[in-house]
Formats: C-alpha cells, sequence, structure tokens
C-alpha cells in the first residue's frame, strides 16, 4: 500500500472520507537528506528529525493500542471487525512501519558509507567526518574496522594497500606535510615537507590515500 | 634463468637446480596466476559471492611467498636491475590479484551480511570470511538496536520482520541476480535456456561473447564452465 493512498482514504460502511494529517513528512526530511548527499559522502546526524520520528512512531502506538482496546471493550472480534477503529488502527500500523523504513534506511545507508570508509580513509578518521557522526556511529565504525583488521591479521595480509592495478613497482612522490622518520622495510627515511623520494607504491600508498602525499608525475 | 653474477662458491649444479626449481614455479605460476586472474573476474561481476577458492589461494600464496624470497636472494647476489624489476612486476601483479580478489569478497560480506548469513550462501565463505561475517552482523546488529529498534514500540522492534504480525523477514537486502553480465564460454555449451517457461533459448557458442541475466546463468558460473568478464 503505496504511503501516497493513505492520504485520504473512502471509508465504505460510513460513506465518510477518512483525512489524515501527512503522517511521515519528518521521515521523508531524512531520506531526502540521504538522496540529496552524495555517495560516499556523510551529511551531519540529524537527530532532530530522527528523535522526532522515534516519537511519532510512540505516537501511533499509543493510538493503534487504544483503538484496539475500544473494538475488544465492544466485545467485537479483533481479527474479523472492519469498522472505523480497525481502518484507523491500520493506518497507524501503516504509518508506523512506513517511519520504521525510514529510520531504518536512514541508519543502514549511512552504516554503509562509514563501512566505505574505513577503505577509503583508514583506521583514524579525520574531524571533520568525525564530527559527522553520532554517539553509535562512531563505535560502529571502530567496531567495524576491528572486524576488518581482525580478518587481515588472520590472514597476515594488507587488504587496504594495492586499491589500483600496479603500472610501476616504484613511483616518485613528493611529500606534502611533515612526517617525520619512518621505517620502510628494512631501513627508515626521513619524511619531510616538500621532499622528494623514489618508493615502493604498496609503502606510499596509506600516505597518499589520507593526503599527506602525493604522486609525482612529470 | 640463474644470473651469471654471484660469487660461484656454490657448484654449478646446485645453481642450476636452484635456477630449474624456481622455473617450473614461474611456469605453474603463470596456470595458477591464469586461475587468479579468472577467479577475480568472476568475482568482480557477479552480484552474489562465489565459492571461496581456497586451494588456489593457498597455492597463491606460496607462489607469492617463493617469489619474495627469490627477490631477497637477487638483491643480496646483486642480480641486473631489469630481472629484479621483471620479477618485482610479477610479485606485484600476484600481489593486487589476491588482494583485490579478498577485498571484493569483503565487501560483498559488508553488503549483504544478513542475507549470507541465514542461506546456503554461508557455505562459499572461507572460515576467516565466515568469522568476519559473523562479527560484523553482531556490530550491526547492536548498532542498529541501540539507534532505532529499542526506541520503537514493541512489537516493531525486529531487524528481520518489519512488525511481529509479518509472516517472513520482510527487511532483509539481496543481492540483484536479475543483473545483466558480460560472459563467454571457453567451450560451446549449445543450446541453453534462459528463463523456467523455455521461450528463450540461446545457442552458447566458444569464445562468443554475451550478456545475460545472472540469473539465467548462475548455474554454469558455478561449475565453471562459463567465465564473466
Amino acid at each position: 500500500m503505496a504511503f501516497s493512498d493513505l492520504s485520504h482514504l473512502w471509508h465504505r460502511q460510513t460513506n465518510k472520507w477518512i483525512y489524515l494529517i501527512m503522517y511521515g513528512r519528518r521521515a521523508s526530511q531524512l531520506l531526502r537528506e540521504l538522496a540529496c548527499s552524495e555517495t560516499g559522502q556523510l551529511t551531519t546526524f540529524n537527530s532532530d528529525a530522527f528523535d522526532q520520528v522515534i516519537k511519532e512512531c510512540n505516537e501511533h502506538n499509543l493510538q493503534l493500542q487504544s483503538l484496539i482496546r475500544k473494538i475488544e471493550d465492544e466485545n467485537l472480534d479483533i481479527q474479523t471487525t472492519r469498522n472505523e477503529d480497525h481502518f484507523g488502527a491500520v493506518i497507524h500500523h501503516l504509518s508506523l512501519i512506513r517511519n520504521k523504513h525510514c529510520l531504518m534506511a536512514y541508519m543502514y545507508n549511512r552504516a554503509e558509507t562509514i563501512q566505505s570508509l574505513r577503505w577509503k580513509v583508514g583506521p583514524v578518521l579525520p574531524q571533520e567526518i568525525q564530527e559527522k557522526l553520532n554517539y553509535s556511529e562512531e563505535e560502529y565504525f571502530k567496531n567495524h574496522s576491528a572486524a576488518i583488521e581482525s580478518y587481515m591479521s588472520e590472514l597476515d595480509l594488507d587488504l587496504t594497500v594495492d586499491m589500483v592495478p600496479p603500472k610501476d613497482p616504484y613511483i616518485r612522490v613528493r611529500v606534502l606535510d611533515d612526517i617525520g622518520e619512518v621505517c620502510l622495510g628494512d631501513h627508515s627515511i626521513s619524511l619531510t615537507k616538500h621532499s622528494l623520494h623514489f618508493l615502493r607504491r604498496t609503502d606510499a600508498e596509506p600516505f597518499i590515500s589520507q593526503g599527506i602525499m602525493e604522486e609525482f608525475l612529470e | 634463468m640463474a644470473s651469471g653474477s654471484g660469487s660461484g662458491s656454490g657448484s654449478g649444479s646446485e645453481r642450476w637446480s636452484e635456477g630449474l626449481e624456481t622455473e617450473a614455479a614461474m611456469a605453474m605460476e603463470t596456470t595458477d596466476v591464469e586461475l587468479l586472474k579468472r577467479a577475480w573476474r568472476n568475482e568482480k561481476a557477479a552480484p552474489e559471492i562465489l565459492q571461496f577458492e581456497a586451494a588456489l589461494v593457498l597455492r597463491a600464496r606460496e607462489q607469492i611467498q617463493l617469489l619474495e624470497e627469490t627477490l631477497e636472494e637477487f638483491t643480496e647476489n646483486g642480480v641486473d636491475d631489469l630481472v629484479v624489476s621483471l620479477y618485482q612486476m610479477d610479485l606485484d601483479r600476484t600481489l593486487f590479484l589476491l588482494r583485490s580478489y579478498l577485498r571484493i569478497r569483503l565487501q560483498k560480506i559488508e553488503k549483504y551480511m544478513i542475507h549470507i548469513s541465514k542461506t546456503n550462501l554461508w557455505n562459499r565463505l572461507s572460515e576467516q570470511e565466515q568469522r568476519f561475517a559473523k562479527r560484523c552482523t553482531d556490530i550491526m546488529e547492536k548498532h542498529l538496536e541501540q539507534s532505532v529498534l529499542s526506541r520503537l514500540p514493541y512489537g516493531y522492534q525486529s531487524i528481520l520482520k518489519q512488525s511481529i504480525s509479518s509472516e517472513e523477514d520482510d527487511m532483509v537486502p539481496e543481492p540483484q541476480l536479475d543483473t545483466f553480465v558480460f560472459c563467454k564460454t571457453k567451450s560451446a555449451v549449445g543450446a541453453f535456456q534462459l528463463d523456467d517457461t523455455g521461450d528463450e533459448i540461446v545457442d552458447l557458442v566458444a569464445d562468443d561473447l554475451y550478456v545475460l541475466r545472472y540469473k539465467s546463468i548462475k548455474g554454469l558460473v558455478e561449475g565453471g564452465r562459463i567465465d564473466l568478464v
């Protein structure tokens, strides 16, 4: 039953139109936020809208329960009765489910983006991304990262490097920020700002993806 | 195969057999790299997760280790730079394929974790992948429960069902099996039925490129008779 169908229903028995306040408007706001953001980018967690939708759900539930009780109080069979109270209960139930869909979609989609951040950015998120997550999402990122790291250490293989097919085993890089002494393989290198180096691609990749080093193409 | 430089303090036959071993490893490795490339391509193109190629992965890792050891020896013995970089390229290429293969699988598990855990797709995962999948689902469930479900009214708190009145699990994301994929067979398969009603039959000829719905050729891919490109 599409939500747009619920804006008004013709109730056969009482020959009345049942008009509804547009439920689900706040929930649509959450979805629109998702739709408008660029793929792989997160918007700041909209806790206002989110809490409002939760509140709506609980209100729907109260209404739903009281209508069910009304039917039972009138000694009617809850399974087969089709009066206005029944339809009212159905509308509240469907609105609740619609809101649940939106909330779950919002959280789940954001969670998928958060997963991709571990691959694209690394184990530590920059401040401007951290700010956009709510508390549970921050925990989720940490736990999910840990799961990935656990798998990689079981295999003894770093899967976050080598993201593009190799062309040259060694590349020229320019250091963008002061990184300091770094141990690569069996020797250490001093990565100072503006210095140029000739490194193994897999060694350079984590720095490049963090944006503190760039490939130097002539 | 073995470079001529080096002190030559070992007997000639030692270096000769070493070279032979590496040559044999390189020859075997070529076939294995082809297999790895094929497994990688299939996994990349298929919408659902395929059977984990345990033996192949094991062999690939052994080859990689051998190549790494050979490279170390070469560097110690001052082998010609060109030879070293050829071996290095080979190593990088194999490592990339392996990493990408495992990564694609992991990302499919991330995307469809609940679906995989509840169907026989679970059996296509390696042991480590199964542990990862279990951990992922636990973390995801905890996150969704904490932030959404525990705050919803009783009867609407299930992660799998819309409400307790749902007859089946109606909230689990699934891979889209009727996506179109490009495919090619090495040997002719002949007349092949694409759908249940027998209306669409296609003659699959060797080395011809086809664009078909994954669902129709799922069985052929699993049996290794057709490759995705």
